[in-house]
């Protein structure tokens, strides 16, 4: 021991504090889970002063910066003064036994330890951030240094040779305590009275293993959280907005050429379809898919993505649309060879296409963002696919088939149509939003983007994808009259406003997504 | 480059940033920053004096953690404290002195800047005369350098116009203790939280300011079987009063009344101590009859805007505890009437016999890091060792054991702080010398402290960080802060602590004591003879044991290796108690009075000056947030916590804010009749009754100290930051708020707040 180490004890691992309390003590005693037991955290809020100790000793101890916060203080209040109660809620993981992050993981990055821990293998993660969509308490954090997803493991390594989280270390109230729980128990009965806490999700979706003291009459009372005011768009997610619009109109393009192809083979009608046609259904897929990548941490581990079909709508998106890429690249060849073999591999593709954009849409369809777990979503998901079926249009306008081309807008402009009323629906859910609605919090603040932020956003929206249906209209009427040209040039017209409102309902959909997750700070809001 | 490309393939670059590595003390520590050694210290931001271990790596502070084995915070940290580590190397220090030349702060050498100082400081004497220079000190040194800077001041440069930054904040407590226990000194240990039955918690948010004493109240119902009722006094739903099970939201400043009204009802219903008060009292007589006659609670109810019955159920509730403590802070120092009411609670206390036991105290709870060791050691309004300058024979006996000429010592204590500004204004003062304070975001009265500065010939800032005051100084002397330093910090229970050095000062800066000792050198013989042949804190620290000897601040029987033995010592620490004292005033210790009893006082509720009116309507409160430290110096660089509160907020009820057609993120401005500050978030909450509002005093953004009034005790000189009158301001009501008679009187009483558990056990 050197002359500046002065110390009354050798070591603090495993000399006890009197606080008679987890707090303060660098060692922890508690027993290895047995069979149906795991580890998890209590917190009391009765205990909890909101000093915020807790959120400073975790990044200590893991070395985050700032920014990145494995634990969270949220506040709520609610009363009149002076009949007023404000609450505490310090949260890191709560370790669920049904993790939506685990199960949504697209690379099997999540394991749940046999102590009950979700861990995260940062080595295997490539950043997708899938899994801060799917947990309703915002737990995991993208790290953009890093390039991936990190997050709270309990201290685990310190938990295994008997050391104390950081957390529980630091709180001077002992409101942060490591419990073993039998999962049994807790998942019969135990949650729904001990698991609850203001302004928290439904225990149901993940099933999470905190146990909360609490003042009796806080789940009755209306809580606001401190951070009600903190409107924060969500990020646009560029390469998403485009890669989904674009595979979308992919599907829309081949399922058009594949309906006339059905037709043709039954001698319904007579239309022949070019290898070129087949092309454009290909190139928005080729062209977006790869797109996606980018919006990874780890662009080129994408291709890992497909790791979890078994429980990850985003690896079987992956694979799906993936595969789905790759035979219609097969039909362009076998449409340029006149193969036989054309019609069945396009069964195929059109099977793939289907899955792919519904497991496209699936990925959104979590109830950790009520904004976009809703049907509409995966409704939009295909009708996008009217784009495609322009393109399409265009094409037999080109070749001069111009009752193939008025076949193909006609069906453009019902699924425009659809597209309008799904619009429709979707600003007049928001205007009647009550406040009986199970999700109101997130709801009203996506409400307040649409309404708010970005209300220029929503019009162009609107006006463009009107003019698209009018111009479909019209180029139809143009047809019948046989003015070829205009109908080409306002055929284009319309394919561009298309596009152009798709794109903007895309990242509107992306930037409104309000998240189920931890009341805020009156600053620092949900640190998300 | 190969990092970049390493990213690019997929290779998590940092993974060794974020892995752990064993440490023998701490356990797992993150591996890039794992210390080569662990220096044992005290905690230099607050009052309660945590005890901790640096780490140190390549002679840079990486860690901070909470020692167990220290009986303050047995492991643990505040927010602050666990980050504290980062001040060190902040972007915020000066590395050397400065001078400013052609309105640019320069680094000077030291000898260029002490010559120059030196010269000037001369001058000016010779000039104006002695007092023409002052010294504004602090809370934040070690007691060594305070000892070595008021002997400097006083008996060196010889003005008496020297205080300090405590006057800001614990002045009162002190004029408090002395007058009702004839001696500064607070009684009681936080080992009290631990064992009182009844804990009232009185103008002091602890939960944002003294976190660590959570830890204490925690440990209470392990200790005693159950929980302790606690009872918070605030007009503010503080953090703090999230844990009351009584929360009595009393009007702004009506504490004294309180306290006198309670004394009442239990004089009244004959709930007192009477072989307490017969015991260790004296004028109790008089006492009772001031109280019966001026503050039975039909007449003081609606000033403290308590109901009647309410009022009975906490006088009640304390008297009746076996154990009640009380404890406060600044919600009632920061008074013009601060003095008076922090012997009120003494009364209190006196009268039901809560003092001197195991959870029966009156404990006033410090604020900065060392205000107790400036009240022990300082020079200010005492002689070190709680002497009196106006006793002879007290100057008698400091002149001989610091062997000093008699004819040195002064005989009265000079200007107080807020008198220095004034003189300086008067032209009196012309040479101001301010260590380790910023007063042009904490004085109260901004505009007249900005009037005074632009009237110095010589402004010279001796401080570890860049602050407001350090830009406009003509000479910064860059000093070292905590953990480049050793010395000694005396928490709010008496608790002597060691901080030791950790890392070299910081560049070409030096530790506070050895810029006092070096700059003594310049004046001719100062340093000889007051310093001879002194050269560590250690010198100081065994000068300032002999002055201690026998007073009540007793410091003979420590050392700094027994303090470090025994997480700190609270004195008195001498040979009848060679490990300290934890209480005060029991039967070993009487008052240090000359009959030996305390004395209960009469004492006056009065209302405060600045009137509320229809032009400025809403009472101020300013305070204090647990992410910041005072004027931001040491806390704005360090981005976890600046983060959480980057810029003031006001607090402000709903229905005021619905007044004045603003919502919680939206912007207001504030005025009073002082001035004018503009661009404050608003925080709608139901924390704060309407008619009052809330704002931090921290920020010089938002310079909430352009707004309060100059207003100060006449007794401690400490200004009366929490309450005066003001108007707010937003873009649809530019006006202001009005009331209409309805809903002022509506204002008038407020229930107290109570927990279900309460109720059981009280009613």
């Amino acid at each position: 021991m050197s002359n500046n180490f002065i110390t009354p004890l050798d070591s603090f691992i495993n000399y006890k504090t009197n606080t008679h309390n987890q707090c303060g003590n660098y060692s922890i005693d508690i027993k290895k889970p047995k069979e149906d037991e795991q580890y998890r955290f209590h917190f009391d809020a009765t205990a909890c002063i909101g000093c915020h100790c807790c959120e400073v000793a975790c990044n200590e101890q893991n070395n985050n910066d700032a920014a990145i916060k494995w634990r969270r203080v949220g506040e709520t209040q609610s009363g009149t003064f002076p009949a007023i109660s404000s609450h505490f809620n310090s949260m890191s993981c709560n370790h669920c036994i049904d993790p939506e992050c685990l199960k949504g993981c697209p690379t099997n990055s999540y394991i749940k330890f046999d102590n009950g821990i979700v861990f995260h293998d940062d080595e295997s993660c490539i950043g997708c951030q899938y899994c801060t969509w799917n947990c309703p308490y915002e737990v995991p954090v993208f790290d953009e240094s890093r390039g991936i997803v990190t997050k709270c493991h309990m201290c685990h390594e310190k938990l295994d040779i008997g050391q104390t989280p950081a957390c529980v270390q630091a709180c001077p109230s002992g409101a942060i305590q490591i419990e073993l729980v039998n999962t049994k128990e807790w998942l019969e009965k135990d949650m729904y009275t001990q698991g609850i806490a203001p302004h928290l999700c439904d225990v149901d979706i993940t099933k999470p293993t905190t146990r909360y003291t609490l003042n009796e009459d806080l789940n009755k009372s209306i809580q606001t959280p401190a951070d009600d005011h903190i409107l924060k768009a969500n990020h646009a997610e560029w390469p998403l907005v485009f890669m989904t619009v674009l595979t979308q109109m992919s599907l829309g393009a081949f399922s058009i050429l594949f309906l006339l192809e059905i037709l043709n083979y039954f001698s319904l009608i007579s239309v022949n379809i070019t290898t070129l046609m087949y092309i454009v259904a290909f190139l928005p897929a080729a062209l977006g898919l790869p797109l996606s990548a980018l919006h990874l941490g780890r662009p080129i581990l994408a291709l890992t993505a497909m790791k979890n079909i078994k429980t990850s709508w985003l690896s079987r998106e992956a694979l799906a649309l993936g595969l789905f890429t790759g035979a219609l690249s097969a039909s362009i060849v076998l449409s340029y060879l006149q193969s036989p073999y054309l019609l069945i591999n396009n069964i195929f593709v059109l099977a793939l296409g289907i899955f792919g954009i519904y497991a496209q849409a699936m990925i959104y369809r979590i109830k950790a963002r009520p904004s976009w777990n809703k049907k509409e979503t995966t409704h939009t998901f295909f009708t996008v696919g009217y784009i495609g079926t322009l393109f399409v249009g265009l094409c037999f306008l080109i070749n001069e088939t111009y009752f193939i081309a008025s076949l193909v807008f006609s069906f453009s402009l019902i699924l425009s149509i659809y597209q309008q009323l799904l619009f429709k629906k979707k600003e007049l859910f928001y205007k009647n939003l009550k406040e009986e609605d199970k999700n109101f919090y997130q709801l009203n603040k996506t409400k307040k983007l649409y309404e708010g932020m970005f209300t220029k956003h929503s019009k162009i929206r609107a006006i463009s994808l009107n003019i698209s249906i009018s111009l479909t209209l019209l180029v139809l009427i143009l047809l019948v009259n046989e003015y070829f040209l205009i109908a080409g040039v306002l055929a284009c017209l319309s394919t561009i406003s298309a596009f152009t409102s798709e794109i903007i309902e895309r990242s509107l959909f992306y930037k409104t997504a309000v998240a189920h997750g931890l009341a805020g700070h009156f600053f620092a809001g949900n640190q998300r | 480059m190969i990092n970049k490309i390493k990213k690019f393939l997929g290779v998590d670059v940092q993974m060794e940033k974020f892995s752990l590595v064993d440490d023998h003390m701490f356990g797992k520590v993150a591996k890039e920053k794992a210390p080569t050694k662990w220096v044992r210290s005290t905690c230099g931001y607050c009052g309660v004096g945590c005890g901790l271990y640096i780490g140190v790596k390549n002679n840079k502070a990486v860690y901070t953690k909470g020692d167990p084995a220290h009986p303050v915070n047995m492991g643990t940290l505040c927010p602050k404290g666990l980050s504290e580590h980062e001040i060190i190397d902040s972007s915020n220090r000066y590395d050397g002195p400065m001078i400013k030349k052609e309105g640019k702060l320069v680094e000077v050498s030291w000898d260029e800047a002490f010559k120059k100082t030196s010269d000037s400081f001369k001058n000016i004497q010779k000039k104006y005369g002695k007092q023409a220079l002052a010294c504004i000190s602090t809370g934040q040194l070690l007691s060594e350098e305070f000892y070595t800077l008021g002997k400097f001041m006083q008996m060196g440069l010889k003005t008496t116009n020297y205080d300090g930054n405590t006057t800001l904040c614990m002045a009162s407590a002190v004029m408090g203790y002395k007058q009702t226990f004839g001696s500064d000194g607070p009684p009681g240990a936080y080992e009290d939280f631990s064992y009182a039955d009844v804990i009232m918690l009185i103008g002091a948010n602890i939960a944002d300011n003294h976190p660590i004493l959570k830890l204490h109240i925690q440990k209470n119902e392990q200790i005693t079987g159950k929980k302790p009722i606690i009872i918070v006094i605030d007009p503010r739903y503080s953090k703090t009063a999230s844990m009351a099970d009584i929360f009595v939201p009393l009007n702004p400043r009506a504490d004294l009344a309180l306290m006198n009204t309670l004394a009442y009802i239990i004089i009244e219903n004959n709930w007192i101590d009477e072989k307490f008060i017969k015991g260790k009292t004296s004028n109790y007589e008089n006492f009772k009859s001031h109280i019966l006659n001026n503050y039975s609670p039909e007449k003081t109810s609606e000033i403290i805007g308590i109901k009647k019955e309410d009022l009975y159920q906490i006088a009640k509730t304390y008297s009746s505890a076996k154990a009640a403590m009380s404890a406060w802070t600044m919600g009632v120092n920061h008074s013009s009437i601060g003095t008076d009411t922090v012997s009120a609670i003494c009364n209190l206390a006196l009268i039901t016999g809560n003092l001197g036991r195991k959870g029966a105290t009156a404990l006033s709870i410090t604020g900065q890091c060392n205000a107790m060791g400036t009240r022990e050691v300082g020079f200010t309004s005492s002689i070190p060792g709680y002497r009196n300058f106006a006793s002879k024979e007290d100057r008698e006996e400091y002149a001989k054991i610091a062997n000093v000429p008699y004819q040195d010592v002064p005989t009265k204590r000079g200007y107080s702080y807020p008198q220095i500004i004034d003189a300086i204004n008067a032209g009196e003062i012309k040479a101001l010398y301010i260590v380790a304070t910023n007063p042009l975001v904490s004085y109260p009265d901004q505009i007249k402290l900005r009037e005074a500065f632009d009237k110095l010939e010589l402004l010279v800032v001796q401080d570890a960080f860049k602050s407001e005051t350090t830009q406009v100084a003509d000479i910064v002397f860059a000093a070292a802060t905590w953990g480049e330093k050793e010395g000694t910090y005396t928490n709010s229970e008496r608790r002597c602590n060691y901080a030791q050095k950790a890392v070299d000062p910081r560049a070409n800066t030096k530790s506070d004591f050895h810029i006092i000792l070096e700059f003594s050198k310049y004046f001719e013989g100062v340093n000889e003879r007051l310093f001879p042949n002194w050269s560590e804190p250690l010198d100081a620290f065994n000068e300032w044991k002999k002055i201690s000897a026998g007073r009540l601040c007793d410091y003979t029987g420590m050392s700094y290796s027994l303090i470090s033995t025994l997480g700190g010592i609270q004195w008195p620490c001498n040979k009848e108690f060679p490990q300290g004292k934890t209480r005060l005033y029991d039967d070993k210790i009487d008052f240090p009075t000359k009959n030996k009893k305390a004395k209960l006082l009469e004492l006056d509720w009065l209302p405060f000056k600045d009137k509320l009116s229809t032009r400025f309507p809403l009472i101020l409160n300013t305070g204090r947030t647990v992410e910041q430290w005072h004027t931001r110096t040491k806390t704005k660089e360090i981005n976890i916590l600046n983060d959480l509160c980057p810029e003031a907020w006001i607090e402000i009820n709903p229905f005021d804010a619905k007044k004045l057609k603003v919502k919680s993120g939206e912007r207001l401005s504030i005025s009073s009749l002082r001035g004018t500050v503009k661009n404050i978030i608003v925080k709608e909450s139901q924390t704060i009754k309407s008619g009052h509002i809330f704002i931090p005093f921290h920020y010089s953004s938002q310079l909430i100290n352009a707004v309060t009034i100059a207003e100060f005790d006449t007794k401690s000189f400490e200004p009366n930051y929490k309450q005066c009158a003001v108007q707010l301001h937003s873009v649809s009501v530019p006006s202001g708020i009005k009331y209409n008679k309805k809903e002022l009187s509506l204002q008038l009483l407020n229930t107290v707040k109570q927990n279900q558990y309460t109720k059981k056990e009280y009613t």
